[in-house]
């Protein structure tokens, strides 16, 4: 999930561009011959998957514990040059936007419920609405 | 979806609020973007790694060496140490930072790691370039420990009347006598003892670097203590203990004044402390208003108890502000700093003994528990109004520099 837009996009988009393997929300990597064993959070729990190298990983927060910097390091993070380097020196085209947003709206208010009477009365409801 | 990280454990949660950001009483204002990363880093400390253990290590007397050493590794072991021989360079104002966060998190052991720093600090600026190579990288590191050895049983407040002996023989000094209410001692590997060479009075006395395990140097029983429990507190016995001239700081003659210039950081360190454990004790009386409700309504909507608040964190911004005055006169050499530097350890540790036991009642009956850290907080800072110079001899001196100076 990106910070700006949180599409949970540009992991996959890249695996999809090379082609490569690709395991999101990554809670554990190990590393194995030529592969590497990821545990994914997923929304049922946990899901490993094994995968050819070389693959795209993305990081959940549960990865890892970020280390404490430390105080001569802050110090010397000023002094660390910064190179900018131009989108064109790299042979890289474009660079502007290539998604349009058509539409912005909110979901539907929630409506209110209805009580119904009866089990029977409830799946005959849930039917018609087409739930099940 | 993305599942929220499970909540830490209760303490260490309250604790991550214990910056107090965004208030009046946010301690990372006026400071630079650097000064806010030392501060960040130390308050994650604090948080992580020292107050989910606070209570144990004060119910246990533990002496947490290994957090220690964690600390080190950031830099915290010599923080306004030259880098060259492994400290961390920073400035007097940053080394209040430091603490100041530090102690929010275990304000005992914070309060130790003060009096090894001030110790790494006179060997750095007192020895010489051996001295300084010798001792200080393993201090530094935290790999050795070390202690402040000034207080004798007959000499507290008067410590230019110290007694313990130090007779030249040859290439050693032999000393005899005995040093009271040493933190660490015992447990720490380096002493930097006040010992007198020469005739009466400041200008008899040397400092010597003492270690353990020299034949001749003992330790008295482990002290009980009201409060800062998590560092050994013992007497420090010299019995014909012979001492290389080698490991002299400075000139003969000269120990009083470098006792003294330690001192100077160290009531700026023990004022930080004192900070600390306010910041924490004003947040913690600040949730518990919130939580607690009496009569119908939480405590928070009581005006008296509104004002008292109030009162807490003004007189910690007060208090705050004396401190970093005076960390900046000591830092660029000011002719006041020495003065300034008691008045701002008198202040702090006064007012911020008196903000911690406020918040304490405020607690009321659970804040007599040892399951509230507030209690704990109120028995580490009350020594601070007694040790590195009590607060009557910080009267002393400002006294006479404004009737005398």
């Amino acid at each position: 999930q990106a910070i700006d837009d949180d599409c949970n996009q540009t992991g996959q988009l890249l695996a999809a561009m090379l082609d490569w393997p690709q395991g999101t929300f990554a809670s554990r990597v190990e590393l194995e011959d030529g592969a590497v064993r990821v545990q994914r959070e997923v929304d049922g729990g946990l899901e490993t998957l094994r995968l050819r190298l070389p693959a795209v990983l993305t990081a959940d927060l549960r990865l890892n514990e970020p280390r404490y910097a430390t105080l001569p390091n802050i110090m010397v993070a000023k002094k660390k040059p910064l190179e900018v380097i131009p989108a064109a020196d790299l042979g890289v085209s474009g660079g502007s936007p290539r998604l349009k947003v058509l539409q912005v709206q909110e979901p539907p208010a929630r409506a209110g419920g209805e009580k119904v009477e009866s089990v029977e009365a409830l799946v005959e409801k849930l039917r018609q609405s087409g739930r099940i | 979806a993305m599942a929220w990280r499970a909540a830490p454990r209760a303490a260490a949660r309250l604790l991550l609020g214990r910056r107090g950001i965004a208030s009046c009483i946010d301690p990372s204002t006026g400071l630079t973007e650097d000064q806010k990363e030392f501060q960040k880093v130390a308050f994650d400390f604090a948080a992580k790694e020292m107050a989910p253990y606070m209570a144990e290590w004060d119910e246990k007397e533990i002496f947490p060496v290994e957090t220690m050493r964690k600390a080190a590794q950031l830099g915290f072991g010599g923080i306004y140490v030259k880098p060259d021989v492994g400290g961390s360079g920073l400035s007097r104002l940053d080394t209040s930072i430091i603490f100041e966060a530090l102690s929010t998190g275990c304000t005992s052991t914070t309060a130790y790691m003060s009096i090894h720093n001030m110790c790494v600090w006179m060997i750095d600026t007192f020895g010489n370039e051996e001295q300084r190579h010798r001792f200080c990288p393993s201090l530094c590191s935290m790999e050795k420990f070390a202690s402040y050895c000034l207080t004798e049983p007959g000499s507290g407040s008067d410590a230019a009347s110290l007694l313990t002996s130090a007779q030249r023989k040859g290439d050693t000094y032999i000393l005899n006598g005995s040093k009271a209410f040493i933190s660490g001692g015992g447990d720490t590997d380096v002493y930097v003892v006040m010992c007198r060479t020469g005739g009466p009075g400041p200008k008899g006395i040397s400092c010597l670097v003492l270690e353990k395990g020299m034949p001749g140097l003992s330790f008295g029983k482990k002290e009980k203590k009201v409060g800062w429990n998590s560092q050994p507190t013992r007497a420090v016995i010299f019995e014909d203990c012979v001492v290389p001239v080698g490991n002299r700081l400075g000139a003969e003659g000269q120990g009083f004044s470098i006792a003294m210039q330690g001192l100077n950081g160290g009531r700026i360190n023990i004022a930080s402390c004192s900070l600390g454990a306010a910041h924490a004790s004003v947040l913690l009386a600040q949730e518990h208003l919130t939580v607690r409700k009496q009569f119908g309504e939480p405590l928070a909507n009581n005006q008296y108890l509104q004002f008292r608040l109030a009162e807490m964190a003004t007189r910690l911004l007060a208090a705050r502000l004396m401190v970093r005055n005076a960390a900046r006169a000591l830092q660029d050499g000011r002719q006041d700093a020495a003065v300034l530097c008691s008045m701002a350890k008198l202040f702090a540790t006064d007012e911020c003994f008196g903000i911690c036991n406020q918040a304490l009642q405020m607690h009321g009956g659970y804040g007599y528990l040892k399951d509230y850290a507030v209690q704990q907080f109120v028995r580490d800072i009350r020594v601070h109004q007694i040790l590195e110079g009590t607060n009557e001899v910080m009267r002393m001196i400002v006294a006479r520099n404004l009737l005398q100076g």
